[in-house]
């Protein structure tokens, strides 16, 4: 595949900027993506199909009267698409409204000038038949576990991705890397038997992912959660892995550090730095320079750069986070926290790698000191939560039953509710085994007083 | 003319020079205006355009799939030759090629005529008038904190050719907006969202005025304010035509997708089988004119359909595209669904609804000792056993047949199976909602019914 240079990107970029300016905008900024990526998928138990994407663009914001305008295209080697984008940035700014609390984009920044272990060119370079390979093994991993294991749906990808951000106030940057994931979907049939779907996978930035690993675990999951048995209606004790933690997080907690539903009101921490508002054994960082962290990189989508900012110290609420307008608006520095979705969106509000630190404790430790709760992987309804409130009600399924110490059976159609902060509270333990899930990199948390809705 | 030549260029050599048995290909213009406005503030006005080619091959029963976003003749057919060599890489161990079932060949070409086309209105008026949504709610009450208001049109075209001598010009036409609300008093908060979708045009603000959205809005998370937590457990409930909609999208209309029927989901072997009340009727519809999942043909250029997914309680069909059709020994149903260019199509509902009966709303309450009548939804997931959650944001208690005091965020779950027998009364009422429904990607589509009753279910609550 032939990507685009670093010059080239910068160039497109930085000729967009000049046009806009030159048409009359009082500040500009252009944002150039370009992603390739390629993906090879399983469907019920065999490797079938393959996808590849290119995709490039430019997104420009422009600024006329303290009023924003923005437009993209994925047209990028035309000039006079630049000259069009350009102008419909314009004439969005002019149908929009002077907002008082404009105060300009980013000012120039410097970078550093690489991060380590974001960029694999192995990963670049890998062919096809190496994502097929990959793929088969997954699946022989999985159905090596057992015959009633079935592989639904799943495949091997990867992805290289480079972006430039160049604005009318010194902005100037360029960065490019590299993913690879292998993901499995499994569940188990036996008779007229079906059991929930069950997950795994690996996901990095260097070329260290374990597809064997990923198809064995999804399979052993599916597995253990054949033979049911019912769970009455109690108080009770979680212990919450990644997956379920990322789902109730990314709507309740994430929402409530972002300034922008700070300052409007629309979270209950508004006026509480400094305060205790979770369980003292939390500590939670926003890391944009986590190490092969999958959100890793040198700047933020508005061309700040990324940073390590601490966010909960030991139950403390110590900072929320910032982009660039945000942080304006209060006096302060963003906190390299402007994401976009690639070149066709304005930047929003959103984590890097939101990292729990994690404890001492072993997974094992965790399992023996339950005298009586649930293993919780997988969640249904998350998305349902209240944004604001904090208050969720959920079906965990499949879900593991511990008692004295033991996992002793897998359950079913289990519903989980209450108030993620409240519950966030009543953390005992945080275990060990730190890894990343989307956004998320945490380790298991033990949570207890939950009310479980069983049958 | 001449990208017409170039997408039959790209066919000829997948299928002469690659062997290929089937190709495709969705070339697409889509020009994109939006913005949002946060209380009285215009966060950004944004508009896009892109264009794109999709295409699609089958080489010795594997799939090869390229998004481009370009209409170069030179760069379209590299791709499809990438697109055929890794096809037949991943074919190298397949037991079970893809076949597809067969379609009629399409000649057609589909014009929208939107009595008012989002193209044609200056994006100044169209903030304009949506701002008047943020200042119905921020008068509404002084407990009110914020507001948010998403618009989104997409207008373009879409050129669907395949090797089987389908021709398919259509125009794409979506009008959508999404409207939240916060409120807050002595430290509980309370959210509130409503989304409005047409495949007309803009004219869908005639019909839902935007002061008539912002007094809904504000209205529920006033009211929740005061709302209770509820009790868990299982208890009769009455639901309102929108959860309606997202139960039987959510609880039904995943598992009867043929593609997840397949992966092991539980109603693969169960046509004819009676799952649900004799009440229950269940379609999926692509034909409902200017509703949000409604259009022409398919991403595998065969025509929408109004698809019976189960009548009087007995499973009669489930949702196809051209691969599981073929499976099924049957046709498919035009449930071929792509987002855009970047992705490849896959059966996504359209229109999916529950036939109306003969109760009158306070009929459905009238045998309730005591349960809860859930207005509207906040969200809802399905798992392919047929376990189903839908999230509440507006629900009441039912206190000896009558409407009580609000609660608060409650969520229904159950299996499909179990929970569809227990529909024991059917309203005479309807309501089709937009809606978004993510699977990988997003459609837009339609859920609605009549109001219905549910003699148990179980519900999650926090008290």
């Amino acid at each position: 595949m032939v990507v685009l240079e670093k010059n080239e990107v910068l160039s497109i970029a930085e000729k967009t900027v000049q046009v806009a300016v030159a048409k009359g905008a009082s500040e500009a900024e252009a944002y150039v993506y370009e992603g390739y990526a390629s993906t090879v998928g399983i469907v019920l138990g065999q490797v079938n199909k393959t996808d590849q994407l290119i995709d490039r663009g430019i997104g420009v914001r422009v600024v006329v009267n303290k009023a924003v305008g923005f437009a993209y295209t994925n047209i990028v080697n035309d000039q006079n698409t630049i000259k069009d984008i350009a102008a419909r940035a314009l004439s969005a700014a002019k149908a929009s409204k002077s907002d008082i609390d404009w105060k300009g984009f980013t000012q120039k920044k410097n970078y550093l000038s690489s991060l380590d272990g974001t960029f694999d060119r192995k990963i670049f370079e890998i062919s096809s038949d190496e994502l097929v390979m990959l793929s088969h093994n997954m699946l022989n991993s999985a159905a090596k576990v057992d015959k009633t294991v079935l592989a639904a749906e799943g495949g091997v990808g990867k992805a290289y991705f480079s972006n430039a951000i160049v604005n009318s106030n010194g902005v100037y940057g360029f960065d490019k890397g590299t993913f690879i994931e292998c993901s499995l979907a499994t569940l188990a049939k036996n008779g007229n038997k079906v059991t929930p779907v069950c997950f795994e996978f690996n996901a990095a930035r260097n070329y260290k992912i374990d597809p064997a690993w990923v198809g064995k675990e999804a399979a052993r999951l599916s597995v253990s959660a054949l033979k049911t048995k019912s769970i009455k209606t109690q108080t009770t004790s979680l212990i919450l892995t990644q997956f379920a933690l990322q789902d109730l997080l990314s709507y309740t907690l994430i929402n409530a550090v972002k300034a922008d539903n700070v300052q409007r009101g629309q979270s209950p921490f508004k006026g509480k730095i400094g305060e205790k508002v979770v369980s003292e054994s939390l500590t939670i960082y926003d890391d944009g320079l986590y190490p092969n962290g999958v959100k890793t990189g040198l700047f933020d989508d508005e061309g700040i750069p990324h940073q390590k900012t601490l966010i909960i110290d030991k139950g403390v609420l110590q900072n929320f986070l910032y982009d660039n307008y945000t942080a304006k608006k209060e006096g302060k520095e963003s906190t390299g926290n402007a994401v976009r979705a690639g070149y066709l969106s304005t930047p929003i509000i959103d984590t890097t790698n939101f990292h729990i630190i994690p404890g001492a404790a072993s997974t094992d430790d965790m399992i023996q000191q339950v005298d009586d709760g649930l293993l919780v992987y997988y969640l249904q309804g998350a998305h349902s939560s209240n944004p604001v409130s904090g208050e969720f009600s959920v079906v965990a399924t499949p879900v593991w039953k511990i008692k004295n110490g033991e996992i002793v059976f897998a359950s079913r159609d289990v519903m989980l509710a209450g108030n993620i902060f409240e519950i966030l509270k009543n953390v005992k333990i945080v275990g060990n085994n730190e890894r990343q899930v989307g956004r998320l990199i945490a380790p298991w948390v033990m949570v207890e007083n939950v009310r479980v809705i069983g049958k | 003319m001449y990208l017409q030549q170039v997408l039959l260029k790209v066919i000829e050599t997948a299928t002469q020079k690659y062997g290929a048995c089937y190709a495709e290909v969705r070339a697409q213009k889509l020009y994109k205006t939006m913005f949002t406005l946060k209380e009285a503030r215009v966060e950004a006005a944004k508009q896009g355009i892109e264009h794109g080619v999709a295409l699609r091959v089958l080489v010795n029963g594997a799939w090869g799939f390229a998004s481009v976003g370009s209409f170069d003749g030179d760069i379209l057919l590299s791709a499809v030759s990438n697109a055929c060599v890794m096809a037949k890489t991943a074919s190298l161990q397949l037991k079970n090629p893809i076949k597809l079932a067969s379609a009629n060949p399409v000649i057609d070409n589909v014009e929208v005529k939107s009595k008012k086309n989002p193209a044609d209105i200056d994006m100044e008026d169209k903030i304009n008038n949506l701002l008047q949504i943020n200042k119905t709610i921020q008068t509404y009450d002084p407990r009110i904190k914020s507001c948010t208001v998403d618009y989104l049109d997409l207008t373009g075209s879409n050129f669907f050719v395949n090797s089987e001598g389908t021709n398919i010009h259509q125009d794409k036409m979506f009008v959508w907006s999404r409207v939240t609300a916060s409120a807050e008093s002595s430290g509980v908060f309370t959210f509130s969202r409503e989304e409005v979708g047409s495949t007309f045009g803009y004219e869908v603000f005639d019909v839902q005025p935007p002061q008539v959205i912002g007094e809904i809005v504000a209205k529920r998370a006033i009211e929740q304010l005061s709302a209770k937590s509820l009790k868990g457990g299982k208890t009769p409930v009455v639901l309102g035509p929108n959860v309606v909609g997202v139960f039987v999208h959510e609880a039904f209309g995943h598992l009867a997708e043929a593609d997840l029927a397949l992966s092991g989901g539980v109603l693969l072997n169960a046509m004819g089988t009676k799952i649900g009340s004799d009440l229950v009727t269940f379609y999926d519809d692509g034909t409902v004119p200017g509703a949000f999942g409604s259009f022409k043909y398919d991403d595998e250029g065969v025509p929408a359909q109004k698809t019976l997914l189960i009548e009087n309680g007995v499973v009669a069909g489930l949702m196809h595209n051209r691969e599981t059709a073929y499976k099924f020994n049957f046709q498919s149903t035009g449930n071929a669904r792509a987002e855009d260019f970047r992705v490849e199509p896959i059966i996504r509902m359209r229109n999916t609804y529950m036939a109306p009966r003969d109760y009158a709303f306070e009929e459905l309450l009238e045998d309730v000792k005591f349960g809860y009548f859930f207005k509207s939804f906040r969200g809802g997931q399905a798992n392919i056993d047929g376990t189903f959650q839908v999230g509440i944001q507006e629900g009441y208690e039912i206190v000896n047949g009558e409407i009580g005091v609000p609660v608060r965020n409650a969520s229904i779950s159950g299996n499909t199976l179990e929970t569809l027998l227990n529909v024991d009364a059917v309203g005479k009422d309807f309501a089709l909602d937009s809606g978004r429904c993510g699977k990988g990607q997003i459609a837009f589509t339609g859920d609605g019914g009549p109001s219905i009753r549910l003699s148990e279910v179980v519900v999650g609550g926090s008290a």
